[in-house]
């Protein structure tokens, strides 16, 4: 697939204001050629990248006039400086309303096929609509967000020149999850160390490396490219309350998902704390400690939750693994953009 | 001219998939299946016996393996201890892949134990009207466990039987963290150990090896059942028999492969869906070359709607018959409803 940007071009636009740099970063994205260690990037046929797409995508995600009072974006829960997440247990959406789970990272959710801790949308287009819809995060019906954007002739510009038409619904989902589709991590040490680069990895990265993917039992369902298999896990996190969030079940309502929750991606695991669907712990070490102790036993939990007998020595390594091998020096730090009048 | 290796992938997903689907089914999408026999209890194996026609069933959660004959059962071998599979539902789960390795000699899967305690199990089987045999005591040899070790889990639900001349292929699902095809080599009328062959999910990073089968070329073919609680995620990989690489990976669009079989007259390859998620969407597929990407995908074409099938197996003639769960019955003492169903020579 072709580039979108020529050298020249981009010469060209070294000139230009800094909030443009992110534009740049959109327009030179190639699905085919995404960074060391991931997979190309499946884009719908329904909806094909372009560069103007993704800066608009760019545009509304960073756009708190998305929600009821102006106050949340996209960008509010899937901060790019927090991890793509929010730094904290729950997401907060508009009138300090706090939600009910943690906000997962956009940092590879290109790769999913089924968006949200409970796999209920289908690709990043089925997802980009519902926070806006949600009451609690941004509070606003399809027909009030979309009537609201076709007021800013900014927009309403963008969308005709993308879409051909004045700002829809359709439009809004497709430019939202275009420009999540560019959000990617690749190329940590973990991956140059596998493409042959030995020193990539320190010996303690290495050897929890080697516990990852052994005696701990981690690549049970943090495996591939992007270290998840995508799909939905009970591992008795919040299992122990008397009305669990029962996760995946309230979607198929089949017995063996209650308190199933999707896999989250490792990658940039140490920008995105607190972690679990819940957000319950603060370190990765007291996560390394919950797996290391079975999780809290129920009817439903993942045969791959046991207790696995790590010592302290091995808990380390297995942090300083995941820490240093699956952090980019090339992270998606994307700057808020130019908002349109 | 040294092809390259689009080109030989290109070649071997047309050759090999089955010149099929290029060329139509009798049966064209929809085939008319004839209920041989009820009354079973979670089949999960099925095999044809050379020669006599014959068509063993693995009846799982009776804990036998039976002979069909005029449409009634006849038990070959009794006793097989019983486990639970899944998180709700639950299935009661006994001896799993069925493979003849001749006339007489039948290989069995367990699937009745513990991981890390089961068995690949081969049997000479009685001839029709002779009783019963016994799992354990009549059992002419066997091959496992594969226990746990340090940092590797033990493997279990021996549940897809693939043979050729020199071994005996067994997809596993104990270490979720390499999925295993087993193998068992065989030398003359000797069975060595079972062995940790491919460790499948490292290869296609998906889950559960179920079916599997051996291509007229000689290839492994593995279905990737996949999670159960993710759509569409099964996948058919071609690995090389000689040194286990992967050779082709392909996307199914189906939910959790179950089985595997070419059809001896035509070359086509059919799979069974069990669809864990959305059993109504389960059946019997053909799986047809994708002419416009042969290396990653392929079309399934649905040939026939079933409730959970768990496993096929083509006779010498044609006929397909494949083993189906049924309703699930959560109550122990309701009638089981599992079936042995037919599909006549043309597929």
């Amino acid at each position: 697939m072709r580039r979108f940007l020529s050298p020249a071009l981009l010469l060209a636009a070294l000139a230009v204001p800094c909030w443009l740099v992110g534009w740049l970063v959109a327009a030179d994205f190639d699905p085919a050629k995404p960074p060391l260690g991931l997979k190309p990037v499946p884009v719908p046929t329904d909806n094909p990248l372009s560069p103007e797409k993704i800066e608009l995508g760019k545009q509304l995600y960073f756009d708190p006039r998305l929600s009821r009072d102006n106050t949340v974006s996209c960008a509010t829960c899937h901060d790019p400086e927090k991890g793509w997440s929010n730094g904290e247990a729950f997401a907060t959406g508009v009138r300090g309303q706090v939600g009910g789970r943690s906000a997962p990272t956009i940092v590879n959710a290109a790769y999913s096929d089924l968006q949200f801790w409970d796999g209920r949308a289908h690709r990043l287009e089925g997802q980009a609509l519902g926070p806006i819809q949600n009451p609690i995060e941004m509070d606003l019906t399809l027909d009030e967000a979309v009537a609201k954007l076709n007021k800013i002739p900014g927009y309403r510009a963008a969308f005709q020149k993308v879409f051909g038409t004045d700002v829809t619904a359709d439009g809004i989902a497709k430019a939202i999850a275009s420009f999540e589709r560019t959000c990617l991590s690749g190329d940590a040490p973990y991956d140059r160390f596998k493409a042959g680069d030995t020193a990539a990895l320190s010996e303690a990265a290495q050897r929890g490396m080697k516990i990852f993917f052994g005696k701990g039992q981690c690549s049970s369902c943090h495996v591939g490219h992007s270290f998840s298999d995508f799909s939905f896990h009970n591992i008795g996190v919040g299992m122990e309350k008397e009305t669990p969030d029962l996760g995946r079940y309230e979607v198929t309502k089949l017995l063996g998902d209650k308190g199933g929750f999707k896999t989250p991606t490792l990658r940039e695991i140490a920008r995105t704390a607190p972690y679990m669907h819940d957000g319950r712990f603060k370190t990765l070490e007291e996560v390394v400690d919950y797996y290391d102790k079975g999780g809290f036993d129920n009817p439903q939990i993942d045969e791959g939750i046991f207790p696995l007998k790590l010592t302290s020595n091995e808990k380390a390594d297995l942090v300083k693994f995941l820490t240093e091998g699956l952090s980019s020096e090339s992270y998606p730090q994307v700057k808020p953009p130019k908002l349109p009048d | 001219m040294k092809r390259t290796l689009n080109g030989w992938l290109r070649g071997l997903a047309l050759g090999v998939l089955v010149g099929a689907g290029l060329a139509p089914s009798a049966f064209g999408q929809e085939a008319k299946p004839e209920v041989v026999v009820g009354g079973l209890s979670n089949p999960c194996g099925v095999a044809v016996q050379p020669e006599t026609g014959h068509v063993f069933v693995a009846d799982s959660a009776a804990g036998r393996v039976v002979r069909v004959v005029d449409g009634k059962l006849q038990d070959v071998i009794t006793g097989f201890p019983k486990d639970v599979y899944g998180k709700g539902p639950f299935y009661d789960i006994g001896p799993l892949g069925l493979v003849f390795l001749d006339k007489d000699t039948l290989v069995v899967g367990d699937g009745g134990f513990k991981d890390g305690e089961e068995y690949i199990r081969v049997y000479a089987v009685p001839a029709a009207g002779q009783p019963a045999i016994d799992f354990d005591k009549d059992v002419k040899a066997k091959s496992g466990p594969l226990a746990a070790a340090e940092g590797v889990l033990g493997e279990g639900n021996l549940y897809g039987l693939a043979a050729t001349k020199n071994a005996i292929y067994v997809t596993c699902n104990g270490d979720d963290t390499k999925g295993w095809v087993s193998k068992v080599d065989i030398n003359g009328t000797k069975f060595g150990p079972l062995e940790r062959s491919i460790a499948t999910k490292e290869a296609v990073e998906v889950d559960a090896p179920v079916g599997i089968t051996i291509s007229p070329r000689g290839e492994i073919v593995v279905g990737q059942m996949g999670e159960i609680n993710k759509p569409k995620d099964g996948l058919l990989t071609f690995y090389s028999a000689a040194n286990g690489k992967k050779l082709m990976n392909l996307e199914t669009g189906l939910y959790d492969i179950t089985g595997l079989a070419y059809s001896p007259k035509t070359k086509n390859l059919y799979a069974t869906d069990f669809a864990w998620m959305a059993t109504g969407e389960g059946g019997l597929f053909r799986l047809d070359a994708d002419s416009a990407n042969p290396a990653t995908s392929l079309k399934s074409v649905k040939i026939a709607g079933f409730d959970k099938p768990t496993a096929l197996a083509f006779a010498p003639d044609g006929t397909l018959y494949v083993t189906v769960v049924g309703p699930k019955q959560d109550d122990q003492n309701a009638p089981k409803e599992g079936q042995l169903l037919k599909i006549a020579p043309g597929l």
